[in-house]
């Protein structure tokens, strides 16, 4: 059976999201994308004015992709703002999908949890599906299921960072409490391997931007991360043994006397 | 008209009064070819985005964010600016300032590593060709007295920056001395059909930026605002650029005690007033370089748009007699001398310069255009 990821009933063989910004000209993007495998990429519209179609052609150019696109409300900093940006983007880019970033502090962009919720309420009653940009408390994720929200995306650490999974206890609590929710790890991750340790962890998929989009070779780093996200994944559902203090031989130990290995522990 | 006669005087038309369109008609006059030179808007109240430009030739900045094929275009540029301006200023009442004594970056605590990053990638990029480096905070105070605050910066040796206002209307002039028809409020179409219809010219040069958009579908126009600012309390020699997680800030120095502070960059062909988000985030950051900018007076506030490829590299589109030259970007002071010194020498002897197979794209049909030049 296809190891699928289903976001509000759509399924993609892809589990790498792409972000669309930073890169050093749009066809450096492209090919990034292309080489990602990535079949979802979020694209910040207020930074763009979209108004009069003004950026029709670099829209055109990821529309061209044939990626599902997610907008996002990247940078809005107000339950207002988020709601007239998402119904802005809802009309540019003819999708009820959006990833709901609400922005609480300017020197590390963290989501405004409360904010967020009440955001994800509106937007969810207007008909919108919310991909909610949040930390990884357990309980502020509980309530933006309670509102409607069937996917969450929980950051590893701050947009930006690079720093990884930085509250791994809390970001296992959320896997385990929350088993059957999509989970989308977004934001912080700087290198595969932390794209891969999130992966082996069970989270569903991983979105990022900046390690892509800043590398020296963006296209050589998306096939990177969409290799060492496709290794985590397949870790996780082949079944990852568990860590242990003693050693235990891999070779079959029959045949050998007890004396010899309880002397090889002495 | 007989066309590529090589060592007679040709007829050549250049529309578009920016930095290229001006650079090209004063070079080629200089080389005793006889210019027109059209333009849509009105030369008192320039519209071109060289007019908007804070003028920086800063390869170095550059490469951290561009092609390697712009870094080399750009030293280019930089060993022909003083040659050209020398030439240029021996001819003038008040000389065209250019200073290059590098630049300075600096970065602010919450942004530090971004300046560890830029500096990796320079390295990265240039490997023994970087020669930037570290400042502390007694060499930032003798090389820029006013950013002594800052505990260290990074330094790039050979960057410049040109009075751009000043040095496109000096253009202006010298074209119209040495005997070049400078025409402006007069748009030129560009259509679909024979080349005949070129008329009297044995080249057009198509320099109109985004005013060729139609001719040109790959082409995008990225917004920028600007701000300039005017203050007798801080003094800076050099163009200083401040580490931003999203654009290329830089503050660069420009005659009168003015400063011009730029540049956002947008996917938007919007050219409407500069926003107060951009305000606030272009204003905040001058402030920040040193408090002192607080009380400088705000004397205007521009918004254009950067003609830009898909790749963001610049090219000369060579169709029959009619050649243009678009695409530059950010880079229009760090690529327009090269760009131009190429298409110059080509026009003249039909060499091809170092650089003429990276810049040359063929037309394809899409870009198939002759032209008609209105109302001569």
């Amino acid at each position: 059976m296809a190891d699928e990821l289903t976001i509000y009933g759509e399924r993609f063989d892809s589990r790498f999201l792409l972000g669309t910004a930073l890169y050093p000209s749009p066809q450096v993007m492209l090919e990034s994308i292309a080489a990602s495998g990535s079949q979802i990429v979020t694209l910040g519209l207020r930074r763009q004015s979209p108004n009069s179609k003004g950026g029709e052609s670099f829209w055109q150019a990821i529309r061209d992709t044939g990626c599902k696109l997610l907008p996002n409300t990247a940078g809005c900093k107000s339950v207002k703002e988020a709601i007239t940006t998402a119904e802005m983007s809802r009309e540019l880019f003819e999708t009820d999908w959006l990833k709901l970033e609400v922005i609480g502090d300017d020197y590390n962009l963290q989501p405004d949890p409360f904010s967020l919720l009440e955001a994800s309420r509106e937007l969810i009653q207007r008909g919108f599906k919310v991909l909610p940009y949040c930390t990884d408390d357990l309980v502020l994720c509980q309530r933006l299921l309670d509102v409607g929200c069937q996917v969450l995306m929980p950051w590893g650490a701050p947009i930006g960072t690079g720093q990884g999974l930085l509250n791994k206890v809390n970001l296992t609590t959320l896997r385990k409490r929350l088993p059957k929710i999509p989970l989308i790890i977004d934001a912080g991750i700087g290198s595969p391997s932390q794209a891969c340790e999130a992966m082996e962890m069970g989270f569903d998929a991983v979105l990022l931007n900046t390690a892509v989009a800043k590398a020296q070779n963006p296209p050589a780093m998306a096939s990177a991360f969409a290799g060492a996200i496709n290794a985590g994944r397949q870790a996780f559902t082949a079944g990852l043994m568990l860590k242990r203090q003693t050693a235990s031989p891999s070779t079959p130990t029959i045949g050998q006397p007890f004396w010899q290995q309880n002397a090889s522990r002495d | 008209m007989t066309r590529s006669t090589f060592g007679r005087p040709l007829e050549i038309a250049i529309v578009g009064a920016g930095l290229l369109g001006r650079l090209l008609a004063w070079r080629l006059l200089r080389q005793g070819h006889r210019v027109s030179l059209f333009e849509a808007g009105s030369f008192d109240q320039p519209r071109s985005a060289a007019h908007t430009a804070a003028a920086m030739i800063s390869p170095l900045s550059e490469v951290v964010s561009s092609e390697p094929l712009v870094y080399h275009l750009g030293m280019a540029s930089l060993a022909l600016w003083p040659q050209w301006l020398s030439e240029l200023n021996s001819d003038l009442p008040s000389p065209v300032q250019y200073g290059n004594s590098g630049s300075i970056v600096v970065a602010h605590a919450q942004d530090a590593a971004e300046l560890q990053q830029f500096k990796y990638d320079l390295q990265t990029r240039l490997q023994h060709d970087d020669n930037s480096r570290w400042l502390d905070q007694r060499e930032l105070a003798d090389y820029e007295p006013d950013l002594a605050h800052f505990p260290q910066a990074l330094y790039l040796p050979g960057e410049a920056h040109v009075d751009n206002r000043h040095l496109l209307g000096c253009l202006l002039n010298q074209i119209g001395k040495l005997g070049g028809h400078c025409v402006d409020n007069t748009p030129v179409i560009f259509t679909n059909g024979e080349l005949d219809l070129l008329g009297n010219f044995n080249y057009v040069v198509d320099c109109r930026g985004m005013g060729s958009k139609e001719n040109h579908p790959g082409l995008r126009g990225v917004r920028g605002e600007v701000m300039w600012v005017e203050t007798g309390e801080v003094r800076l020699q050099h163009a200083v650029r401040l580490m931003h997680p999203r654009y290329k800030l830089y503050v660069v120095p420009k005659p009168q005690q003015r400063f011009i502070i730029g540049a956002t960059e947008i996917e938007s062909e919007d050219r409407s007033p500069i926003s107060l988000q951009s305000t606030l985030e272009l204003a905040s950051a001058l402030y920040t370089i040193n408090p002192a900018l607080a009380e400088a007076r705000v004397i205007e506030t521009d918004t254009n748009l950067r003609p830009a490829y898909a790749d963001n590299l610049p090219r000369i589109t060579v169709n029959g007699s009619c050649i243009s030259i678009n695409g530059l970007y950010r880079h229009g002071y760090l690529l327009a001398p090269v760009m131009v010194d190429h298409l110059a020498q080509f026009l003249d002897q039909g060499s091809r310069g170092h650089f003429w197979n990276n810049l040359v794209h063929h037309h394809s049909e899409a870009d198939r255009a002759s032209v008609a030049p209105i109302s001569r």
